[in-house]
C-alpha cells in the first residue's frame, strides 16, 4: 500500500442562493434556497513516499478542497483517505503533527514580531524538544539563508523572505509531508529561485513527500516530474510532464521574416497571421516534419530570417484546459 | 496551561511594538467608561434607591458584571471574536495543530488594553464595598469570591455560545449580542428590579441572576440561606454545555467547510 492512498472521494457543498432584486437578501434571508455544488468526484490517486506531486487545475477545480481534505480539515462525504496508515479526520491530533502547510496567501507568522518568535510558539506547539528545535532551526537558517532575516518583525520584511519564513515555520516540526499552496505567488525570480531549490533539497535530504498546488508552470516544471491535473472535481490527467508533453505539445511557431507575399493552404498548416515583414504560421508537427515545411517555404519565397518557437507549458495547459472544456 | 502563558508574552510582544499607541488606548479606555458608572450616580441622585437597592448596591452588581465581561475580553478575546477567525480562514490554520482546539482559539487573541477596564471595574468594586452596610465574614467574602469567578465563566460560556452559532451562520450577526451586551446592561442591575419575565430569562436562559443577583441577597443578608452562597457554582453547567456544542460546531464546521 503507498503512502498516500486516496479512494473515490466526493464532496458537496451546500451554497445559498442569493436572490436579486430590491427585497431578495431579505427573501433569501427568511427563505433561503440552497444549491449543491460538487467541489470533488470520485477522485482517487496514490503517492509513493519521497515524491513531489504536482496539483494542478484552473481556479475552482477543487485543488484547495482536495489539500484541505487531505490535511485533516475537511471531511469528505465520500471515500477514504489513507495517509501513512492514519485516516486525516479521524487522527487528526496525531496526523497533522506529521504535516506542514504553506498556504502562499496565508500568514501563519505573528505579523508584528520577528519571525524566530513565531518558531519558538511553534516549538511549543509541536511540543519539541531544545536539541531537536536548535537542530532543525539551525539547518533551517544555513539553507534558507534566514540569519539576517529573522530577527527584523515580519510585516518589514519582503514578500520573499517571508515566504522563506514561512516554509521554514512549515518545516520547523520535521513534517514527512509537505503541502505548498501556491508558495511562490508574487515572488521575484531569485526568490522563486531559492524556493524552488530548497524544495527540492529536502526533498532529497529528508525524504519528505511535498505536493505542490500551483499556477506558475515553471513551478511544476522545476520541481515535479508528475502532475495531476483536476478540472470541475474530476481527475483529468495524472503522470508524468513528459508524457503529457509528448501528447499534447505538438504545435509550433514559426516566424518568418520576408519581404514576399505568400498565402498557402495545407492541413499541418494551422494557422498563418501576417504582421508587415513577418508571417507567424502555427504547425502541426503531428502532420509533417519541421524541416519539411521549411523546405517547402523556403522554394517560394526568401527566408531573410526564421524564428521557431516551441510552447512553453503555460500554453500546453491552456490546450488542455481547452481540450477538456474545463 | 504553559502553551497559553507562551501566547500571553507573545501577545505583549506584539502589542509592545506600538507602545505609545497602548498606553494612550489604555488610559482612553480607563476614562470613557467611567461613562457608564456615572449615569448610575445621576440615577440615583434623582431616586435614592430603586426598589430598595442602594446606590452601592447597584454598583457592586454593576462591577462584578463588568469585571467578568473585561476579563473575559482581555484573556478569552479570541472566542469573543471568533467571527472574525472564521470569516478571515484562520480557523483552518488552528486545525493543522496537534492541540487543543479551544485552547489555541484563546491563544488567537489576547487584548490588553481592556485591561483597564478589568482594572476600572475593581476600583468600583472597592468603593461599593467600602461603602457597603455588611458585617463582613467569611461566608460573605467566599460568596463575594464565587461571584467574580462565575462572571468570569458565565461570560466565558456567553463568549463560546455566540461563537458557536458562527458555525451556522458564519458572521456571528447579532445575537449574540442580545446574549451578552442585552443581558449584561441588565445585569448590571440587581434583577430583582425587573419585571418577572425579565427575571426569569436571567435567572434560568442567561443566569446572570446565579451570578450577581442571589448571592448579593446573601450578602446583604437578606436571605439567610447558605445554598445562595454557591448558586455562582451553576455557571459552571452552562460552560459545560457551551463547550460542548462548540465541539460540535467544529466536527460540523469539518463536514461542511467553509
Amino acid at each position: 500500500m503507498s503512502f498516500i492512498e486516496v479512494k473515490h472521494i466526493n464532496k458537496t457543498f451546500k451554497v445559498p442562493i442569493r436572490e436579486d432584486g430590491k427585497f431578495g437578501a431579505m427573501k433569501s434571508f427568511f427563505n433561503r434556497k440552497y444549491r449543491y455544488i460538487n467541489a470533488i468526484q470520485d477522485i482517487s490517486f496514490s503517492i509513493k513516499k519521497g515524491e513531489i506531486v504536482g496539483y494542478i487545475g484552473p481556479n475552482g477545480a477543487g485543488k484547495s478542497t482536495t489539500i484541505k481534505i487531505l490535511s485533516g480539515i475537511l471531511t469528505p462525504d465520500s471515500g477514504s483517505v489513507c495517509i501513512d496508515k492514519m485516516t486525516p479526520w479521524i487522527d487528526r491530533k496525531k496526523y497533522v503533527s506529521e504535516i506542514g502547510v504553506v498556504f502562499g496567501q496565508r500568514s501563519q507568522l505573528w505579523w508584528d514580531i520577528p519571525a524566530i518568535d513565531s518558531f519558538n510558539l511553534l516549538k511549543d506547539i509541536y511540543k519539541i524538544s531544545d536539541e531537536e528545535y536548535e537542530k532543525t532551526l539551525n539547518e533551517l537558517i544555513e539553507l534558507l539563508n534566514l540569519k539576517d532575516i529573522m530577527n527584523i518583525p515580519v510585516r518589514q520584511l519582503s514578500l520573499g523572505n517571508r515566504m522563506k519564513c514561512e516554509i521554514a515555520a512549515s518545516l520547523i516540526h520535521k513534517p514527512k509531508i509537505l503541502f505548498l499552496d501556491e508558495p511562490t505567488i508574487g515572488l521575484d525570480a531569485v526568490s522563486k529561485k531559492a524556493v524552488r531549490d530548497f524544495i527540492k533539497r529536502i526533498n532529497k535530504t529528508n525524504n519528505v513527500t511535498v505536493i505542490l498546488t500551483t499556477h506558475d508552470m515553471s513551478d511544476i516544471e522545476a520541481l515535479a516530474k508528475r502532475i495531476i491535473l483536476i478540472g470541475k472535481g474530476s481527475i483529468l490527467y495524472d503522470g508524468t510532464i513528459g508524457k503529457l508533453k509528448k501528447n499534447y505539445d505538438y504545435l509550433r511557431k514559426v516566424k518568418i521574416t520576408t519581404k514576399d507575399n505568400i498565402e498557402i493552404k495545407r492541413d499541418y498548416i494551422i494557422n498563418q497571421v501576417k504582421i508587415k515583414d513577418e508571417i507567424e504560421f502555427v504547425i502541426d508537427i503531428r502532420k509533417v516534419e519541421l524541416s519539411d515545411f521549411i523546405k517547402a517555404i523556403s522554394s517560394k519565397i526568401s527566408i531573410i530570417d526564421i524564428e521557431i518557437i516551441s510552447n512553453d507549458i503555460d500554453d500546453l495547459i491552456v490546450r488542455l484546459y481547452e481540450e477538456y472544456k474545463i | 496551561m504553559s502553551l497559553y502563558l507562551k501566547y500571553l508574552s507573545m501577545h505583549l510582544k506584539s502589542e509592545l511594538q506600538y507602545k505609545m499607541s497602548f498606553i494612550l488606548s489604555f488610559i482612553s479606555q480607563f476614562f470613557t467608561f467611567f461613562g457608564y458608572y456615572f449615569t448610575i450616580l445621576c440615577l440615583f441622585n434623582k431616586f435614592s434607591n430603586i426598589k430598595g437597592f442602594t446606590v452601592y448596591e447597584v454598583l457592586l452588581t454593576f462591577s462584578i458584571v463588568t469585571f467578568g465581561c473585561s476579563f473575559c475580553e482581555v484573556f478569552f478575546r479570541g472566542m469573543d471574536q471568533f467571527d472574525k477567525l472564521i470569516v478571515e480562514g484562520n480557523f483552518d490554520r488552528l486545525l493543522l495543530r496537534p492541540r487543543n482546539i479551544i485552547l489555541q482559539v484563546f491563544g488567537e487573541e489576547i487584548n490588553y488594553v481592556k485591561l483597564s477596564r478589568v482594572l476600572q471595574s475593581l476600583v468600583i468594586l472597592v468603593i461599593a464595598l467600602l461603602n457597603l452596610n455588611v458585617e463582613w465574614n467569611i461566608y460573605k467574602v467566599l460568596t463575594l469570591l464565587l461571584m467574580m469567578l462565575g462572571s468570569i465563566t458565565l461570560f466565558l460560556s456567553l463568549f463560546t455560545i455566540a461563537a458557536t452559532y458562527c458555525f451556522i451562520t458564519v458572521k456571528g450577526l447579532e445575537i449574540r449580542h442580545v446574549l451578552t451586551d442585552g443581558g449584561k446592561h441588565l445585569a448590571q442591575y440587581p434583577i430583582g428590579i425587573f419585571r418577572k419575565g425579565f427575571v426569569l430569562v436571567l435567572t434560568y436562559i442567561v443566569p446572570f441572576g446565579f451570578v450577581n443577583y442571589y448571592p448579593l441577597l446573601y450578602i446583604l443578608g437578606r436571605v439567610e440561606k447558605k445554598v445562595y452562597i454557591f448558586s455562582p457554582i451553576t455557571t459552571i453547567l452552562y460552560l459545560i454545555v457551551s463547550l460542548l456544542l462548540f465541539y460540535k460546531g467544529v466536527k460540523k464546521y469539518s463536514s461542511v467547510g467553509s
